[in-house]
């Protein structure tokens, strides 16, 4: 027997000398391979052990600071949580996410171009400072947008037309920057997806409020002017086919500036008859759709607007009969946008039909305090012309304005503003619209409103929200 | 010297060694020893102390390396467990004494394990029935159902169970080893024993299966059969039992591994963890990661990156099937090959007993228990380093858990009274026997 049991034991020497070989591998001539992994977290906790570069709003407000403990850097938000889906958070469980993940090189100093501080600081092996990084947003008008969400599920983001600079992007619900590592669990289960950006990742078909962009068609490519005449009977027959008005309203002899103020959908089906296909989804293009607006945030989490077919967007070459673009041109069938996208023609319409290239970082800093990189307004995209634009400027004046205007909830006392509602149905409730710029004879601000789930329409519901943003962001004495 | 000055002597170096660990880790910690963590130290001294007075009056031949080792390897958990999470630290201290007391009650009321060779069966039955409870009563954490809630705690009665069985094992192919090694037919070289003596290692192949099934552990029905196997082996010495063992278990395996979920689940993850980076194979990885990161000398005791900024641990489960990961970033390398090579020492005084007691029960129980411990050490280390698909069983001694700290003290205590028992039928101490044996 005791044969059997000494042979055992060489076995369990055998056993062990192998733990021992795959432990020395591991810990000693795979190691380095191992913390190189990107799924490693020591890698972003030794991020951590540089100090941060500070997220600056656009008033020079602190978003995001950066406090020592125990030889680790930390995240503070002194400012509250503002702009919490544009700003991102950061976290060795969770990683990083926004502004914290773009501008990453810049915050933990790794970027070129910092001046020769973090080149010496490298050399004689010390931690690099980060640079501070500036943003558009304008922390009172930002406080607005989130206050105006507050209950509701949607989003909001206000702009500067003649700029492009992103001075406010809210959405609802939201989450504490402070706490996002210790609420994870249920922020990532929460149904109502509260880390979700709806403002950029937000699909949703933009009703009436798309009738900027088949009024922009109409009126660029000539086939109609704000006089020309139409006869509303409350349906419009075509192509075996109905477009019927909100509630089954019936307007009668009505003209397209009247169209646009009562937002009568048989006039707008016709028009897209008029501009046809290809018109109406050139026109699309031309204010941004199709493309993914480049402002500075991760990829996948700005999403293009667009037709959209099971999720994947469609190409804008791809068939439609004619109905079917007849319901495109009032903001029903496959179209989808986001509430950016839908700001971003409201932008274009202010600025002479110019849309300006969306941007969100102002400037970054360096740790001695010099502007290393200043983002300069720039063109995106040509909408139309700017005789087009006047006209439908006045135009979208008159939905605020004129009595019976749908937009009516959104006029301000003293400015002039002009905007489109939009309620697109959704299931059971109302997808509700609202986009706007003010003053509408010299813009300063525009702004897209767009509230999920409500039974009201884009006038009772979005209209107010985008007066109340609007209000604050004018009071401002200076905007990016 | 004689052996309990020996053991009093190795105490004493294993208390220094652990004070030194204390002091690392909780100058790590606050930056200052506390005087409350000298207390917990002077606790755990006392402790031993007092198991080795036991030692001395009862069992004063006994083997002096094992409890020793003990104190260390429990020191080092203590102590590592008290560095990811202190409020365990202190239940670990509890369940410490616990077993401590159930040592004493073993040495005192068995005081000779000959007794327990009588009541086999029963023993058997015991640890069988152990098991059949967990199965229909059981509570399951992780997937696998091991767990038996009793109000404010719960118990892992496999723990115990594979004492119980052990002890069933070493009395009954004691009995049985002639008939069971009684070669009838040779194939491949080997000496086959008749078909029906095959019988045993197929019920307890089909028990396995069962566990593995019901139970959902992978690791201690591994256990249960490799020390089956490895008893059988020892009892007879036919390797055709280990061969067609072997077969059946990867048979048995390979079909659970694809047809057992959890099972299944786990396999994969050792195949590809990187592609389940952030879901099912996060553990694994970060249980290499924080390995690795321990380099050749370790971080230090208390120094290494074991937590995130809130205090969880960054492995899951790391106080319990993840301890070796924890030492392995803070000891290194060193640190870790030498903590392999205690329980290496431990098993290597195990089969020593083995040999030198004087009867086939005591032989199979002694070298059954080292198995099973050195088995149970080996499962849980080479799954956390990705040697073998991961089964969560504890690693004696260091891993929070108070079943497996209470069982192994217990199984502690009938090794030294196998030791004490073989020394004083030898008459003489065991050194003498040896040289004696060398000589003749």
């Amino acid at each position: 027997m005791n044969r059997a049991i000494s042979r055992m034991f060489l076995v369990g020497v055998v056993l062990f000398a192998a733990l021992v070989a795959n432990l020395t591998w591991i810990q000693v001539f795979h190691a380095k391979a191992l913390f190189d992994k990107p799924q490693n977290q020591r890698r972003i906790a030794e991020d951590m052990k540089i100090k941060r570069g500070r997220i600056l709003a656009f008033d020079g407000t602190t978003i995001a600071g950066s406090v020592r403990r125990s030889g680790y850097y930390y995240r503070t938000y002194p400012s509250g949580s503002l702009a919490p889906h544009i700003v991102g958070y950061e976290s060795v469980r969770l990683g990083l996410t926004g502004i914290e993940v773009t501008m990453d090189d810049y915050l933990t100093g790794r970027a070129g171009g910092l001046g020769v501080q973090p080149f010496i600081d490298r050399l004689l092996g010390r931690r690099p400072t980060g640079a501070d990084v500036k943003l558009t947003i304008v922390p009172e008008v930002q406080r607005a947008a989130q206050a105006a969400l507050v209950g509701k599920t949607g989003a909001i983001v206000a702009l500067d037309p003649l700029t492009g600079a992103v001075i406010a992007s809210a959405s609802a619900p939201t989450y504490n920057l402070g706490d996002v590592e210790d609420r994870w669990r249920r922020l990532r289960s929460d149904p109502s997806a509260p880390l979700l950006d709806r403002a950029t990742q937000g699909l949703y078909p933009p009703g009436s409020s798309l009738k900027v962009v088949t009024a922009a068609a109409g009126l660029d490519t000539g086939k109609v002017t704000p006089t020309t005449v139409f006869n509303d009977t409350g349906t419009y027959v075509i192509y075996g086919g109905k477009v019927t008005n909100y509630h089954g309203e019936v307007f009668g002899t009505n003209t397209f500036t009247q169209a646009l103020t009562s937002s009568i959908n048989t006039t707008f089906g016709k028009v897209g008859d008029l501009v046809g296909r290809a018109g109406l989804v050139g026109y699309m293009q031309h204010f941004g759709f199709w493309a993914v607006p480049p402002i500075e945030q991760p990829a996948g989490s700005v999403l293009a607007s667009g037709r959209y077919d099971g999720g994947t967007l469609l190409s804008p070459d791809a068939k439609m009969d004619p109905l079917a673009v007849a319901w495109a041109a009032v903001g029903q069938e496959k179209v989808l946008a986001t509430p950016l996208q839908m700001a971003l023609v409201a932008a274009g319409v202010a600025n002479g039909g110019r849309v300006m290239k969306p941007f969100l970082v102002q400037q970054v800093i360096s740790p001695s305090g010099k502007v290393v990189k200043q983002t300069s307004p720039a063109l995106w995209q040509t909408a139309m012309s700017p005789a087009t634009a006047a006209t439908l400027n006045t135009m979208m004046q008159q939905v605020v304005n004129a009595p019976g205007g749908t937009g009516t909830a959104a006029a301000l006392p003293g400015v002039k503003v002009a905007g489109k509602t939009g309620t697109a149905e959704r299931g059971t409730t109302n997808m509700a619209w609202f986009i706007a710029f003010a003053p509408a004879d010299a813009p300063r601000v525009a702004v897209a409103v767009a509230v999920e789930n409500t039974l009201s329409t884009g006038g009772e519901e979005a209209a107010p929200l985008a007066a109340q943003v609007l209000k604050v962001a004018l009071a401002q004495a200076q905007l990016p | 010297m004689s052996r309990r000055n020996s053991e009093l002597a190795f105490l004493a170096l294993a208390a220094v060694i652990s004070t030194m660990a204390y002091v690392s880790v909780f100058a790590g910690r606050y930056h200052e020893i506390r005087r409350a963590s000298i207390v917990y130290g002077l606790i755990f001294v006392a402790v031993f102390l007092v198991l080795h007075l036991v030692v001395r009056f009862v069992l004063p031949q006994a083997d002096p390396c094992l409890l020793p080792i003990t104190a260390l390897l429990s020191a080092m958990g203590l102590t590592e467990i008290y560095r990811i999470r202190p409020a365990l630290a202190l239940l670990q201290g509890q369940w410490l004494l616990v077993g401590a007391g159930l040592f004493i009650l073993t040495v005192l009321i068995v005081r000779d394990h000959q007794r327990l060779d009588r009541y086999r069966y029963v023993i058997g039955a015991l640890g069988l029935g152990l098991l059949l409870v967990t199965m229909v009563v059981g509570t399951e954490v992780n997937g696998a159902r091991l767990w038996l809630r009793f109000g404010g705690f719960s118990i892992q009665p496999s723990e115990f169970a594979k004492i119980a069985i052990v002890i069933f094992m070493a009395g009954y192919l004691n009995d049985k080893k002639e008939l069971l090694s009684m070669p009838t037919k040779r194939f491949l070289g080997l000496g086959f024993p008749a078909p029906k003596y095959f019988g045993p290692l197929v019920l307890m192949w089909v028990l396995t299966l069962v566990m593995l099934v019901f139970v959902k552990d992978f690791g201690m029905s591994l256990l249960f059969f490799a020390v089956f196997l490895a008893m059988l082996y020892m009892a007879t010495s036919r390797i055709a039992y280990v061969m067609t063992g072997a077969a059946l278990f990867v048979v048995a395996g390979a079909a659970a591994s694809q047809y057992v979920a959890h099972v299944h689940e786990r396999f994969l993850i050792w195949v590809d963890p990187w592609s389940r980076a952030a879901t099912s194979g996060y553990q694994l990885l970060q249980s290499l990661f924080t390995i690795a990161d321990g380099g050749m000398l370790g971080a230090g005791l208390g120094r290494g990156y074991l937590l995130f900024p809130n205090h969880q641990p960054i492995v899951p489960d790391l106080p319990t099937d993840f301890i070796f990961a924890a030492l392995a970033n803070e000891l290194g390398l060193l640190g870790a090959v030498a903590l392999i090579l205690c329980f290496l020492l431990f098993c290597w005084r195990g089969f020593r007993i083995a040999m030198w007691a004087p009867d086939g029960f005591s032989k199979l129980l002694a070298a059954g228990l080292s198995v099973t411990f050195g088995l149970q050490a080996f499962i849980i280390i080479a799954g956390v380093t990705r040697l073998i698909p991961l089964t969560g069983i504890t690693l004696p001694f260091v891993s929070y858990g108070g079943s497996s700290i209470v069982a192994n003290l217990v199984m502690v205590a009938l090794l030294l009274m196998i030791s004490h028992r073989a020394a004083v039928v030898r008459g003489g101490s065991l050194r003498e026997r040896h040289e004696l044996a060398k000589l003749g």
